[in-house]
């Protein structure tokens, strides 16, 4: 609204009546007032306010009635009947100030500090001390639940979730790459292995020792040993555990976070938002130790690291059409190392062993072609 | 406004148009904070329903801000992260999963999940109820009427323990018991409830609130004996009596929940009547089961209509923009355009429910009660601010306490 012009016109004086309430008594006294130009006063009986320090209390309903209060008195209040009084208060629509401002900062500071530390800290802390104790059996359901999940949300058709490739001859094929890997390692693991029937070029582990290829992925390798190496990478994942870590991470931030965003309309994009920020982390020191572990892990097996190399190089060709978790390969400025380190761990002299015979080979990349679902 | 010497009438000023604009307005301003902005929203949505009550010529106010809210939410969530993650990891080291895949758990898994959930909820339930007696507090606290505050004394755990006593006698009496929780739980709750200097007081027995539960009574009653009457078609083989059974189930349980709606008013009309403020401050209360129920069909009967138009044409503009999917521009257009308009249409559909269902039901509980010896009124004199600083923050993380 308007100001109250200052020099020149002097505004025409105002006369107002209403109610007054002391904030002492419940008892309503009605005065007369008027607005004092000079000293800048609204005046009446036992009433002296400064005009400028003069607040309106908002969102009232019915518009006939004007609530004043004064900026520093939380309980006094006058109640006026007739809106002309408006244009003469410049500072009516001002919040009041908060009172006890500093503890009230205090305590902000100290809940989003607090926050902070739960989500940045307390999290993965726990989440990293979970996984290490967490039992074989709840990492397990961790791990299906998690998979299940995937494969509804990978599905266009929005009917039954993405299918598992079961065809006996590739399924065979595959058993005998993991069991070439798994022979050669120290501790044994459960090893679960799924091919999951989409496009996409990707694989991925989960909790409880659940490693999953994409059709995608199988169609793009060239030989079964890059195949194998991948194959290697992920198990490098789930003897660190950083499937259930990651897992349990995002969980407890996931947790938090919707306590804090609260259910409302738009909640659902905030944690999707959340969720890619989490997935990020997890990829920078895991990923390396992984490729180290399928090096080893390669090598032991009569197979050449360099397998590796050459699966990179064809994420790297792929270039924009790359999705997800190869997406983020892409984006990390170390594939270049990644690749030159999985060329420089081929021992000198070594002669690897072949993988799988032409027809097992032919019969994996069918392995999706059986049609027959999960 | 004074019909007699020493009644006051209570009017409720509210009208749809500008609780909606308002609703609306601060919703959107909600979406685009990221829900931030809610716990402005409740306080300013707040202030306009209670400026609304029209008590003798003066009207109330609320005094809490957004701030305080937010504060307090904080404050709770930080508490609340810390225990429910403690309370998950020893479920976890029990060996108790809250994740299991329901397609392919055994039923041992099954067992222990549902186990787990129970565990996790009776481990939040005092929180909850922690939350409902400082909610009241806190609103109490925030509102004033004639310059003076309402406010309420500590007393969240004693109403913890309470509440938990008394649900239990109702839940293992099958509901028999349910006036005792509701009359007990209510007389904790107002015997610490204060306007200015003069105290409230909780009269009348608990007893008294049977009538008011006939109807419930008598759906049970109705539903029990159609089970008589499918077990007994069951056993004879007699599709006649089952069928009939069936029919009477039904009649139960609509019976139960009209029941249980006309005991929420009923009890509400009583335990206010039987009030009393002060020494000789009474209250009237008359609230009409019929009127309750006629708003929350034809109020929800209009909400699910204009959602549905809102929601269509949301669902029209942007099958506008199908022709452009082919390109990668089309496609986020595509999804802004949905989002947007999915978002816009649900703000619409809170603000509608809130002016044509929870509105008019307040309206009519506050326009059925009146003030009995209001020159006492005139004698009452202010009382200290409250300074707690977790606010309402456990009701608000919890999620508990409904529209306003």
């Amino acid at each position: 609204m308007s100001r109250v012009p200052h020099g020149g016109t002097r505004p025409p004086p105002l006369e107002t009546s209403g109610d007054f309430f002391d904030g002492e008594t419940a008892f309503a006294r009605p005065v007369n007032l008027r607005i004092d130009t000079d000293r800048r006063l609204l005046t009446g009986d036992g009433i002296d306010w400064p005009v400028d320090d003069i607040r309106e209390v908002m969102d009232q309903a019915g518009g006939d009635l004007i609530v004043l209060r004064l900026k520093g008195d939380p309980v006094a209040r006058l109640i006026l009947r007739h809106g002309d009084i408006r244009p003469r208060l410049p500072n009516r629509r001002r919040s009041a100030p908060l009172v006890r401002r500093g503890r009230l900062f205090g305590w902000a500071l100290a809940a989003v500090t607090s926050v902070a530390l739960i989500l940045f800290v307390l999290v993965p802390l726990m989440a990293d001390q979970l996984a290490e104790y967490i039992p074989p059996s709840g990492e397990k359901a961790l791990g299906e639940v998690t998979l299940t999940q995937i494969r509804e949300a990978l599905d266009d058709t929005g009917l039954s979730p993405v299918s598992f490739c079961t065809a006996p001859k590739g399924e065979q094929a595959l058993r005998k790459i993991e069991a070439r890997l798994t022979a050669q390692m120290a501790t044994p693991v459960d090893l679960s292995v799924h091919v999951l029937n989409h496009e996409m070029v990707n694989a991925f582990a989960l909790p409880g020792g659940q490693i999953v290829l994409f059709r995608g992925l199988i169609d793009e390798a060239t030989t079964p040993e890059e195949l194998a190496a991948v194959f290697a990478h992920e198990i490098g994942h789930v003897i660190s555990r950083d499937p259930t870590r990651h897992a349990l991470r995002s969980a407890g931030s996931i947790g938090v976070l919707g306590l804090i965003f609260g259910d409302f309309a738009g909640g659902a994009v905030v944690l999707l938002l959340a969720e890619q920020l989490i997935e990020a982390q997890y990829s920078q020191g895991a990923e390396g130790a992984a490729d180290v572990f399928a090096h080893d892990l390669m090598i032991r097996a009569g197979l050449s690291p360099a397998a590796l190399a050459v699966m990179f190089e064809r994420f790297r060709a792929l270039g924009g059409d790359a999705e997800g978790f190869i997406g983020h390969f892409l984006s990390h400025p170390g594939l270049g190392d990644r690749i030159a380190a999985a060329r420089d761990a081929v021992p000198a002299g070594f002669r690897p062993r072949p993988l799988l015979a032409a027809d097992e080979w032919r019969a994996l990349q069918d392995i999706c072609s059986d049609g027959t679902l999960y | 406004m004074s019909t007699t010497q020493d009644s006051m009438d209570i009017r409720y000023t509210g009208e749809k148009g500008p609780l909606f604009n308002l609703a609306f307005k601060t919703g959107l301003l909600t979406v685009v904070t990221l829900g931030i902005y809610r716990f402005w929203q409740k306080t300013r949505i707040r202030k306009y329903i209670w400026s609304s009550v029209d008590a003798g010529g003066d009207t109330f106010e609320y005094t809490g801000t957004g701030i305080e809210k937010l504060l307090g939410f904080l404050i709770a969530v930080v508490f609340l992260a810390i225990y429910i993650g403690i309370i998950q990891m020893v479920l976890f080291y029990a060996g108790l999963s809250v994740m299991v895949d329901p397609q392919r758990a055994s039923p041992q898994e099954m067992i222990a999940q549902t186990i787990a959930l129970y565990i996790t909820f009776f481990a939040v339930l005092p929180f909850i109820l922690y939350a409902v007696y400082r909610a009241r507090r806190y609103k109490m606290a925030r509102t004033r009427w004639r310059g003076i505050r309402f406010g309420m004394e500590k007393g969240a755990w004693g109403f913890v323990w309470r509440a938990m006593g008394y649900g239990f006698l109702a839940v293992i009496t099958l509901g028999i018991l349910t006036p005792l929780q509701t009359f007990r739980l209510e007389k904790y709750q107002a015997d610490r409830s204060y306007y200015g200097s003069a105290r409230f007081t909780q009269t009348g027995k608990w007893t008294e609130l049977y009538p008011a539960m006939k109807h419930m009574l008598i759906g049970i009653g109705i539903l029990v004996l159609s089970f008589a009457l499918i077990g007994g078609g069951a056993v004879s083989e007699n599709v006649g009596l089952i069928g009939f059974g069936g029919f009477a189930a039904f009649v139960g349980y609509v019976w139960v929940i009209i029941g249980g709606i006309h005991y929420g008013v009923q009890s509400f009309a009583y335990l206010t009547a039987n009030k009393v403020l002060g020494d000789d401050i009474h209250f009237t209360a008359a609230p009409r089961t019929g009127f309750v129920i006629k708003t929350y069909i034809v109020g929800g009967l209009l909400v699910g209509l204009l959602a549905s138009v809102a929601f269509g044409i949301v669902g029209t503009i942007a099958a506008a923009f199908i022709p452009l999917l082919q390109n990668g521009g089309g496609m986020i257009a595509f999804g802004i355009v949905m989002a947007v308009g999915y978002v816009v249409a649900l703000v619409l559909t809170q603000a509608l429910s809130l002016i044509l269902i929870t509105q008019p039901i307040l309206a009519h509980y506050i326009e059925k009660l009146e003030i009995v010896n209001a020159d006492g009124l005139n004698r009452i004199a202010q009382r200290e601010a409250e300074t707690g600083v977790d606010a309402e923050g456990f009701a608000d993380a919890l999620d508990i306490g409904g529209a306003i």
